[in-house]
């Protein structure tokens, strides 16, 4: 740790704040920009009565100026109030949020630990055999993982292990199972939404131990004697794993846009399934608590990710 | 084993360019007059490179087929075939027929045509924008950069396929919404790529040259900079094809893409999802047109960044 590093992460803390507000600014004109209107989406029970559309635009304060209506908002968001969703049953936002994040962060977790575990070995054994038969498979299987489309891998798998073997569920997350047979669910999304983790996983990890193979310290730990197994697990995989660091964190994102294509196939009850819904129903206050909770989710995780990484890797610099 | 071979090759082309029985003279003046452009190279390089070959004679094809789609397609793509729905593949009906009796080999030739031509117009703004505000935030540095680069980091914040389907959804789904909303809710990387790039040749020595005697900033950019970065904007370019052919179909599987009757890969699988227990071949024979078009696509972008810079600079 450098001596500038508490600084260093003050300064990166500090930053949020006008990161976070620059993230409502974008969120909300986004959606305010489109041209649908969102009175009708939440007065569409009712009959299309232009005065009853001009009292839901009343109460909901969609008749304010831009600026206002925002300034209106943000006090509330910043207090965590997300207003009540105009279609879901006219539940609270937080409410419909809170019902689903687990299932969403359960999922997430399984596809990302599995990515790791699989993908990890695999990339140091690549490297270790480089262009052995191992390798190629690995690197050639990543490649192809990587233009595989998620809706279509998600497709298929349904087709083969559930229509036409029957060896897991189809869809749903199995409510009112226990056990293994609730794992049973897990597994097809949560191997949908590792296939390309794993595959960006093992190409980097291959790379990452390669490049740290040429270094001069390694050649220095080989000349003075150190088994081909020390060499290996002591000096490259030390070095070459803190960069992955910041490799998972990047995948956050893609982790939560494939879900909302992952949980749509398979009808799982989580937040990607409820933005999905969400935005079919231009249901206003939904998206923005979604795009603003997962996007301030994401800047904090990158910081979290650029301290740990620095913290790991001594020779960062703190200017 | 692999680099080996090609630095065989290489010395022995770089002896053939060299007459052996000629004056010094004569061997300096066929040198400079015949340098190899860098387009030479990059060919000579990518040649050799068989995968990335394949990838490209497929990707030609493929706009080929998107090209000539109406007169290559068996049938009309909206033309039904009375009683025949939900047929398997057969010799009339290659990749057999839809709920709806069409022949599902002419709407997957058809639907060529959205896929790459949605490719092609969103990375076209993609680069625009990318390449701009990278451009100028290389450049200038100082407070824009600062500003389009803070911009940049709020918009990767936001998980970008939800951007995109917030986006697509709310301005009423269609080709020409999909093309535009990728092109507006992708640039990001391609921005920091170019901007890092400007920093990087900004720093060289010609450019210092050029600034010391006068060179307006307009014309370094476009003159000296630019140029320098063309390599990496090519390959970028390449590379986002396919994924946003990806997201274009995602968008279209999702119903936010291109509308019926417009037939689309992605639409395709979501039409043939309800029907995917007893007639497979509507979600199999779309969804691997999707793969293997990105698959050739990231082939010749994989092939064209080594070919580009055979020792790897980028990593």
């Amino acid at each position: 740790m450098a001596a500038g590093s508490g600084t260093y992460i003050a300064r990166r803390i500090l930053l949020l704040v006008p990161l976070m507000i620059g993230l409502s600014m974008v969120v909300f004109v986004i959606i305010h920009l489109s041209p649908g209107d969102p009175a009708l989406a939440f007065a569409s029970e009712q009959a299309l009565d232009p005065q009853v559309l001009a009292q839901v635009r009343e109460n909901l304060g969609l008749d304010k100026p831009l600026p206002v209506q925002y300034g209106i908002w943000l006090s509330h968001v910043a207090r965590f109030e997300f207003g009540t969703a105009y279609t879901f049953n006219r539940k609270p936002v937080i409410n419909l949020i809170g019902e689903r994040v687990l299932m969403s962060v359960q999922l997430q977790a399984l596809a990302l630990v599995m990515a790791v575990l699989i993908a990890i070995p695999l990339g140091i054994i690549s490297a270790k055999r480089q262009y052995s038969l191992l390798d190629n498979l690995a690197t050639g299987g990543a490649f192809l993982g990587l233009a595989l489309p998620d809706f279509w891998l998600a497709l298929m798998l349904q087709l083969l292990l559930a229509v036409q073997l029957g060896w897991l569920p189809a869809s749903t997350s199995g409510p009112g199972t226990a056990g293994l047979e609730k794992l049973s669910y897990f597994i097809m999304p949560a191997v949908v939404l590792a296939v390309p983790i794993i595959a960006i996983f093992i190409r980097f990890m291959r790379s990452s131990m390669l490049e740290v193979n040429k270094q001069d310290y390694v050649t220095t730990a080989r000349a003075k004697g150190l088994s081909e197994r020390a060499v290996t697990y002591r000096h490259i995989l030390k070095n070459a794993i803190v960069p992955m660091v910041t490799v998972i964190g990047i995948q956050l994102p893609r982790l939560v846009s494939g879900a909302v294509i992952v949980e749509t196939v398979f009808a799982w009850p989580g937040l990607g399934w409820l933005g999905y819904q969400a935005i079919l129903q231009r249901d206003y206050p939904v998206i923005l608590a979604l795009s603003l909770l997962t996007g301030a989710f994401i800047l904090v995780m990158n910081v979290v990710v650029d301290i740990v990484y620095a913290l790991l890797d001594p020779r960062i610099r703190f200017d | 084993m692999a680099n080996a071979q090609v630095d065989e090759t290489r010395r022995e082309q770089a002896a053939e360019r060299i007459p052996s029985s000629t004056s010094p003279a004569r061997h300096l003046q066929q040198v400079s007059t015949k340098p190899e452009s860098q387009v030479q190279i990059v060919w000579r390089n990518l040649r050799r490179n068989r995968l990335a070959m394949a990838g490209g004679i497929f990707v030609l094809l493929l706009y080929l087929t998107a090209l000539f789609a109406p007169a290559l397609a068996p049938q009309d793509y909206t033309a039904f075939n009375r009683g025949q729905p939900l047929k398997p593949p057969s010799s009339e009906h290659w990749f057999g027929t839809d709920r709806q009796t069409r022949d599902v080999f002419s709407r997957v030739i058809v639907g060529s045509r959205v896929s790459l031509s949605v490719g092609f117009i969103s990375v076209t703004l993609i680069m625009l924008i990318g390449v701009t505000l990278g451009a100028l935030s290389g450049f200038l540095g100082g407070i824009i950069d600062n500003l389009v680069m803070r911009f940049t980091d709020i918009m990767l914040a936001i998980p970008g396929f939800f951007l995109l389907i917030t986006a697509a959804a709310l301005f009423t789904p269609s080709l020409r919404t999909t093309m535009i909303v990728i092109g507006l809710t992708s640039w990001m990387g391609a921005a920091r790529l170019i901007r890092g790039e400007f920093l990087r040749v900004k720093a060289q020595d010609f450019v210092l040259a050029a600034r010391a005697i006068g060179v307006p900033n307009s014309r370094i950019i476009i003159r000296h900079l630019l140029p320098n970065t063309m390599a990496v904007i090519i390959v970028e370019a390449t590379l986002w094809l396919s994924y946003a052919i990806l997201l274009e179909s995602g968008l279209a599987f999702l119903g936010l893409g291109a509308q019926p009757p417009t037939p689309s890969w992605g639409g395709m699988l979501a039409d043939g999802r309800v029907d995917m227990q007893n007639a497979w071949w509507q979600t199999v024979f779309p969804g691997l047109a999707i793969f293997l078009t990105v698959l050739a696509f990231n082939l010749v972008g994989d092939g064209l960044r080594d070919a580009f810079d055979p020792r790897q600079r980028r990593r």
